[in-house]
């Protein structure tokens, strides 16, 4: 049985408890009134809805009447909801009766009907009896309109929720490429999925999850370009969670990955539209949840995380330079400060002796072990980090000024670390900064301890064992069944094209072959013959000249104007 | 366009490899010397040969029962009783040879880079590393030997090239050695085709390959490139040290290391480098043999599963990889034992191959009944 095989037999257990212990549902009003129906009594709605939600200070309800003839009533909440458009849109072509109308009589029986196709000026607007809906629509920020006599309530989406605007994302930022992210609307980030997507196959399924904020999720993806195994299998990990809130993305990664004590994520986020495109035209799936800036991307593989969408801006061969600078950096903050301790304690002599003995010199009259002083050093790290991550910026910056001359110069002037510790430890730090996911970058910082304290027990060996021990629970990891370090291992030439190298973007002719896509042409066929082809070299000054020769004027000859002679120098 | 993602033959020829290149490296100059004086890279390149026969036996087989592992099909072809004398002997076979190749490197370890360490501490941080990964199911197993590969060979690759500076061809001959007599010639090819054996595993991988009658090809491969590395091995150490000093080395591929340095000065020596990363080849060996023999032990209980089964043996390999009192008595141990599980590797095989074809046995290509999931 594999991990999530139980974790869905868990959590299956979990869904099945509220049938039994019915009144720890939070949401009291389903459980009560799940079926109650509005019937036509004005003041009987009137006083239902009192009762359910008229402690609150910021209900609004306002009786009015429809065309001057029927009494009606209008409720919502009123910061949630546009009031210039329920005022202009709802209540004065409710109020005053359009042009159109005017001399009609109407029988109640027809008001629903004239009301929503004649009379409101709003897109969104549809009609319900039960009251499960109209609440619903209300706490989202709806107006609804009931009218005496008409058995069902009228609702309008008139939310208005204040947005931040859409800004470059802090966290992946780029140097070239596009530079908007997501916001914490979802309505706003489908809308930018949809803008660069602009295609039938683009399906949103939307779900609710969170028995308290009912939080809407969206699972996005191409059809025809997803494996739909795949999207059957996110809905299924989706429909099993049964928690109160969900009020980030990263709440419903922990429910869906496959590994959950592995301290390597198995579930990509970003903040970046063109990131999750990007992904989107892979084979990939995106989930998206309101009220967070961040899109969840399944299935995952090691490569992505260092990888950015800038490596696919920028031009093939710098950016494989470049890749190849982040791998260095992600080995540096694993690796360094252990090889650093086994290379002290036990195996001194690997090292050049000029070196050895600078580095003897350092380390005298210090009184720790090395593995000791890498520790404190490390730790002292980890904390001045963690410090300067929650200050505000202004305060930071004269905080990491202190940090650095507390654990960098003081120290070593202290005597309590030898200078070299200091560089391994910088070297180390500067490797986890230069990772451009954050959550990799956090997995090799954790896993960094346990190797400095292998290596001070076995020196290189325990590194060794350590790292073989990491490479196998890499290899052993899934996300969504691919091999978490496909496609290097099991190997896929095609794919590995976009590895540690960036193969040319025409080059790269098929999606990535693990995901199993049915349609796995990205470049079309004859690309390739067409760039073969010689290019016109349309402004080469040899063949304009030759081209305009009859113009005499204002051109010069393409030998410009030398006769040939030799007198001319 | 889709396959059940199981073992290529890619995969299979990096099992083959990482499998056979273990530990034994290191003192195999040694024992090809002893027996073949400066013949040693000839007697190696024996050794590949009749270690070549036993892999194709047992492709042979494999192909016949593609569905089937050797403790399965030996019951159909041979009887279950007989079978069974068998099958015991390949499970407590292998579980010997595991608990010998962590001793070995546990020794190794201790006598060149931990000195102060217990050999206990060292032998269990090997098992307890085999047993760990063990866990993991088939296709993991192909994944982690493909992915060890390069870690494997490059090394061994790069020693070797760089010690050839120093070696000399007059060390080399002449090349069937020194006034050779047959007996010890042969007990030397033995020796060297037994440090081959773990390559008996693949009888384990046939069943779990996409396409069984790859198997052929990917049990040249391995064997063909594995014996190459063997045989250069044996070549460089004994181009450098010539016969005569290399039998006086425990472990000449190590002094090999430590002859040589990097151009540039970068490391000072690289014996304990090397050592270190040679962990990755005594792992992959290990992790196959201890793989294989909890894998055998499920199929011959007919339990689904064989991750209980990793935990559970390895206080009896730590007790057996503790029975030998010295590196010396480990070293005649190993000899004798490798030569006599020859028997059961290579001779076994061929006997259930031979009564296979006079009974014109055979296993269901397809996925019959007995099929057994790669996963």
């Amino acid at each position: 049985m594999t991990k999530w095989e139980w974790s869905k037999l868990r959590s299956g257990k979990k869904k099945r408890a509220p049938q039994i212990e019915i009144n720890r549902v939070p949401d009291q009003f389903t459980e009560q009134h799940g079926d109650k129906r509005i019937t036509g009594d004005l003041e009987q709605t009137i006083a239902f809805v009192n009762g359910l939600l008229g402690d609150n200070g910021d209900f609004m309800q306002r009786r009015f009447d429809v065309f001057g003839a029927f009494p009606a009533v209008m409720f919502s909440f009123s910061n949630m909801s546009d009031t210039a458009l329920v005022n202009t849109d709802i209540l004065k072509p409710l109020m005053h009766v359009p042009a159109h109308l005017t001399g009609i009589q109407f029988d109640v029986h027809e008001l629903k009907d004239v009301i929503l196709r004649d009379t409101l000026y709003h897109g969104k607007a549809s009609s319900d009896d039960r009251f499960a809906m109209i609440v619903e629509s209300l706490l989202r920020g709806g107006t609804v309109i009931v009218v005496d006599g008409m058995d069902e309530a009228i609702m309008v989406e008139t939310t208005k929720v204040e947005k931040r605007a859409i800004d470059q994302p802090e966290t992946e930022q780029v140097i070239r490429g596009p530079r908007e992210g997501f916001i914490e609307q979802l309505g706003t980030n489908l809308s930018l999925l949809r803008y660069r997507l602009p295609t039938t196959d683009l399906k949103i399924k939307s779900m609710k999850l969170g028995r308290v904020t009912k939080s809407r999720v969206a699972v996005c993806y191409l059809k025809g370009i997803v494996s739909d195994a795949l999207v059957q299998e996110v809905e299924n990990r989706l429909s099993v969670i049964d928690i109160d809130g969900v009020l980030d993305v990263g709440y419903l990664e922990q429910f869906i990955e496959d590994n959950n004590f592995s301290p390597f994520p198995q579930v990509q986020n970003t903040e970046r539209t063109d990131k999750a495109v990007a992904n989107l035209l892979e084979g990939r799936v995106v989930i998206l949840v309101d009220g967070s800036p961040f899109a969840l991307i399944v299935p995952t593989v090691f490569n992505q995380f260092y990888q950015t969408t800038e490596d696919y801006s920028e031009r093939f061969v710098m950016v494989s330079f470049i890749r190849l600078a982040r791998l260095l950096a992600l080995a540096f903050s694993l690796i360094t400060p252990s090889l650093y301790v086994a290379i002290i304690a036990f195996n001194p002599e690997l090292i050049p002796t000029k070196f050895a003995v600078a580095v003897s010199g350092g380390r005298a009259g210090i009184p720790f072990p090395s593995v000791v002083e890498v520790l404190m050093m490390e730790a002292s790290m980890e904390v001045l980090r963690e410090a300067t991550l929650r200050l505000p910026q202004q305060i930071g910056g004269a905080l990491s000024i202190v940090g650095v001359l507390v654990v960098g110069q003081a120290a070593v002037s202290a005597g309590f670390v030898s200078p070299i510790t200091v560089v391994v430890i910088a070297l180390t730090t500067i490797g986890s900064f230069a990772t451009p996911a954050y959550n990799a970058a956090l997995a090799l910082r954790l896993l960094r301890f346990p190797l400095v304290i292998l290596a001070a027990m076995f020196g290189l060996y325990g590194v060794m064992v350590g790292l073989i021990l990491i490479a196998n629970h890499l290899l052993s990891l899934r996300s969504f069944g691919v091999p978490y370090l496909s496609p290097v291992v099991p190997g896929n030439f095609d794919s590995m094209k976009d590895t540690v190298a960036r193969a040319p973007l025409w080059s790269m002719k098929k999606r990535p072959a693990m995901l199993h896509t049915p349609n796995d042409d990205r470049v079309g066929g004859s690309v390739m013959d067409e760039l073969k082809e010689p290019p016109h070299n349309t402004l080469d000054p040899l063949k304009v000249g030759n081209h305009k020769e009859e113009m005499k004027i204002g051109i010069s000859s393409s030998n410009n104007g030398d006769t040939g002679g030799s007198d001319s120098h | 366009m889709e396959y059940p993602r199981q073992i290529t033959a890619i995969q299979a020829a990096a099992i083959l490899i990482s499998t056979i290149i273990g530990v034994g490296v290191l003192p195999l100059p040694l024992f090809a010397v002893r027996d073949g004086n400066s013949g040693a890279p000839l007697l190696t390149l024996l050794g590949g040969i009749i270690a070549y026969i036993g892999i194709w036996i047992i492709t042979k087989l494999g192909i016949r029962f593609p569905r089937q592992s050797i403790i399965l099909y030996s019951e159909a072809v041979l009887g279950k009783w007989t079978a069974w004398i068998g099958n015991v002997l390949i499970i407590g076979f292998f579980a010997f040879l595991t608990a010998l190749a962590a001793r070995e490197f546990g020794e190794v370890v201790i006598t060149s880079v931990l000195k102060r360490t217990p050999l206990e501490v060292t032998v269990i941080v090997m098992l307890l590393m085999a047993s760990l990964s063990s866990r993991n199911d088939m296709t993991t197993f192909a994944y982690i030997h493909h992915f060890y590969l390069p870690l494997i060979v490059f090394p061994i690759v790069l020693i070797l090239a760089l010690s050839l500076k120093n070696a000399q061809f007059i060390n080399l001959l002449p090349v069937w050695g020194n006034e050779p007599s047959p007996t010890d010639m042969w007990r030397g090819v033995l020796t060297i085709a037994a440090l081959f054996q773990g390559s008996f595993v693949y009888t384990m991988v046939i069943p779990a390959m996409r396409r069984p009658d790859r198997a052929m090809v990917a049990g040249f491969w391995g064997v063909f490139i594995a014996g190459g590395l063997y045989v250069s091995t044996v070549i460089a150490a004994v181009g450098v040290f010539g016969p005569a000093e290399t039998n006086n080395l425990l472990w000449p591929t190590l002094e090999l290391a430590k002859a040589t340095s990097l151009p540039g000065n970068i490391l000072e020596r690289l014996d304990a480098a090397f050592l270190a990363v040679w962990v990755t080849a005594v792992f992959t060996t290990l992790f196959s043999t201890y793989y294989f023999t909890i894998h055998a032990m499920s199929r011959f209980f007919r339990l689904r599963d064989h991750k209980l089964l990793a935990p559970f043996i390895l206080p009896f390999l730590f007790a057996l990889a503790m029975v030998p009192q010295n590196v010396v008595q480990m070293y005649d141990i190993i000899a004798i034992a490798g030569r006599l599980g020859l028997l059961i590797t290579i001779v076994y095989p061929l006997i259930v191959l031979l009564v296979a074809v006079i009974r014109k046995k055979r296993g269901d290509a397809g996925n019959g009944k007995d099929a057994e999931n790669a996963s």
